[in-house]
């Protein structure tokens, strides 16, 4: 359906443990619990071979919440890149809009570079992986701009 | 539009950035300092680095299960202005009667609660303390007071709940708790856990704390000041226990807390005395054998027809001591019981129904289970699990029934211990001043 295939790793099964993981972590916002996961998350991501390593944001709406994005609070002493930014969330309904536009509306990210990774690698890193949906949407951006590949990790699957 | 009784005598937590409705007042939710932070909620410090968010904004990871309180967050509030609905008469819809003795306790309770003292009702295991607190929980409905009641235990505030229904029958009562989904209404009477206490602001004219001591080492600190926090400035408070720990033993010795004693049981009966003997059961356990004197004295009461609770301090425990005792006892029937046990609660009941002689049990049975003409037994009443207030409610379970105001109670160590003096001790104090009252009343007959 893209033409490109997502080279994905999921470090973890996402099973009841991890979710409750998750819901301390990201739901009930206690920041220090990314430590649990921190080395060894950012050990395995440093071993992979890649130019970029990008992060999926989190809207402006779970920065007024939250406050904190969960996948940055994973990485230790990696070097990554904010290249990514969430749209603003639209008002208008999907049912007043044709294919195209929904196809196109979808779409959550901007990439704010894109020449900058033109014949590059790029790693997303994100927290949870279910569908797919949302790396796909990232990475679709990365192909568009020409990268050379694009592979993610996410800590759980 | 948000209904404003949601916000009264509440801190409700919103995002900072939230219009306030109108009559709203904003309160701050962390004070920033040079190294730690405060919550205004649970009133703990945390160091910035614990605390951290990134772009310099913190949290308080203390209270974190009752919703996170951070720099993000404003609380909204309305002072509380007591604006129930009249109540349909009768307040009181209980039918019970006071003993003369239960009766003179529950009013010396009810003029210090018109009062808004602070004041414990100290009154033994058995002793009818939630009927007691009736009067004067009416009195302060009809004075149109707003009234907490709280306790430590969730299944305290479970097990209180239905029997106040049916003592204020006219009133509504709002429940809350953790594991509860309902959400909060506003209600003249609210039953809720100690930790749900902080959710209020200044809310209650009195405030009744039930079980006091459930979490021995429950930090006596956090409880205080969820008390104070909930409390109105001018507010009353009534401590109620069985077994009140140090630092409220301290609060009345220094006269800042008012004392109220009921040292009989409701059949007018003294506590059971405590018997504390000295064993080497965990070497003798390790060969399937326990002490004589153990064996014995359980013996005697399975001889006498007495069924009996024998406590053990741990759940690794249970097994071993089970597979023992089926040697010695082939012919009766027990079973084993702790927190996790799945099959808890048909045991307790199959206990009540006489279908067992026995049942070996870790401390969750301390306290809020009755088993009538019970015997008492404790293997390893000195290790640290046995804190000196579980040990008193555990010598409670015996001797609770009208039919055998008695029981044995015997406490199994293989060393003194300050815990198991010290329960002795509140035993033979509360006794002593229960001899003092039945001496009078058989004085003036």
């Amino acid at each position: 359906m893209y033409g490109w295939y997502l080279h994905h790793h999921g470090i973890y099964r996402y099973n009841s443990m991890m979710k409750e993981y998750m819901r301390r972590y990201k739901f009930d916002g206690d920041y220090r619990l990314r430590k649990v996961f921190q080395c060894e998350f950012s050990t395995y991501i440093r071993q992979i071979p890649t130019d970029y390593i990008v992060p999926i944001p989190i809207t402006t709406t779970t920065w007024q919440t939250r406050g904190f994005n969960q996948v940055v609070g994973l990485l230790r002493e990696v070097p990554y890149l904010t290249a990514l930014q969430t749209k603003i969330e639209k008002k208008a309904p999907q049912s007043s809009k044709n294919r195209q536009e929904r196809l196109a509306a979808s779409q959550p990210f901007i990439l704010k570079t894109p020449a900058k990774f033109k014949h590059k690698k790029i790693l997303l890193i994100d927290d949870v992986y279910t569908t797919g949906r949302t790396l796909y949407h990232a990475a679709e951006l990365f192909h568009q701009a020409g990268g050379d590949w694009v592979g993610s990790v996410s800590l759980a699957r | 539009m948000m209904d404003l009784s949601y916000y009264y005598g509440r801190k409700v937590l919103v995002n900072r950035l939230a219009p306030v409705p109108a009559g709203v007042r904003v309160l701050p939710t962390i004070e920033v300092r040079s190294r730690n932070i405060r919550c205004y909620r649970c009133n703990q410090l945390t160091a910035k680095t614990i605390a951290a968010l990134p772009h310099n904004e913190f949290y308080c990871p203390h209270c974190i299960n009752l919703g996170r309180v951070s720099t993000l967050n404003k609380f909204y509030h309305v002072p509380e202005p007591n604006q129930f609905l009249p109540i349909k008469q009768p307040i009181l819809t209980w039918h019970g009667k006071l003993s003369p003795l239960q009766e003179q306790v529950s009013l010396t309770v009810a003029q210090r609660m018109a009062r808004h003292e602070h004041q414990l009702l100290w009154a033994v295991t058995g002793a009818g303390k939630t009927e007691m607190m009736f009067a004067g929980i009416a009195a302060a409905i009809r004075r149109g007071e707003r009234i907490g009641i709280a306790s430590p235990r969730v299944d305290v505030c479970l097990e209180l709940f239905p029997r106040l229904q049916v003592a204020f029958a006219n009133c509504e009562i709002a429940l809350l708790h953790g594991r509860q989904e309902l959400p909060y209404h506003y209600a003249q009477l609210t039953i809720c856990t100690t930790h749900q206490l902080l959710r209020f602001y200044h809310a209650f004219d009195n405030l009744i704390i039930d079980e006091v001591d459930a979490f021995p080492y429950a930090a006596d600190k956090s409880l205080l000041y969820a008390t104070k926090h909930a409390l109105k400035a001018d507010g009353g408070c009534l401590y109620l226990t069985a077994t009140p720990g140090d630092a409220l033993l301290r609060e009345v010795r220094q006269r800042r807390l008012a004392v109220s004693y009921l040292p009989l049981r409701y059949h007018g009966h003294l506590l059971p005395r405590i018997k504390v003997q000295l064993v080497c059961w965990r070497q003798r356990l390790k060969h399937r054998q326990l002490p004589r004197r153990c064996v014995q004295r359980m013996n005697k009461s399975l001889v006498r027809h007495h069924r009996f609770l024998l406590f053990v301090p741990h759940v690794v425990d249970l097994s071993s001591v089970f597979i023992t005792l089926q040697a010695y006892f082939p012919r009766y029937r027990f079973a084993t019981v702790h927190a996790n046990d799945p099959d808890r609660l048909i045991k307790v009941q199959r206990m009540r129904d006489g279908e067992y002689d026995f049942l070996i049990t870790t401390s969750i049975l301390e306290r809020g289970v009755t088993f009538p003409e019970i015997d008492v037994y404790v293997l390893g009443a000195d290790e640290a699990v046995f804190s000196s207030s579980a040990l008193v409610q555990i010598a409670g379970r015996a001797g609770r029934a009208q039919s055998r105001p008695t029981g044995n109670v015997i406490l199994w160590v293989s060393s003194n211990c300050r815990q198991v003096r010290q329960a002795t001790q509140q035993i033979n104090y509360m006794n002593r001043k229960g001899q003092r009252i039945k001496d009078e009343v058989s004085v003036m007959q």
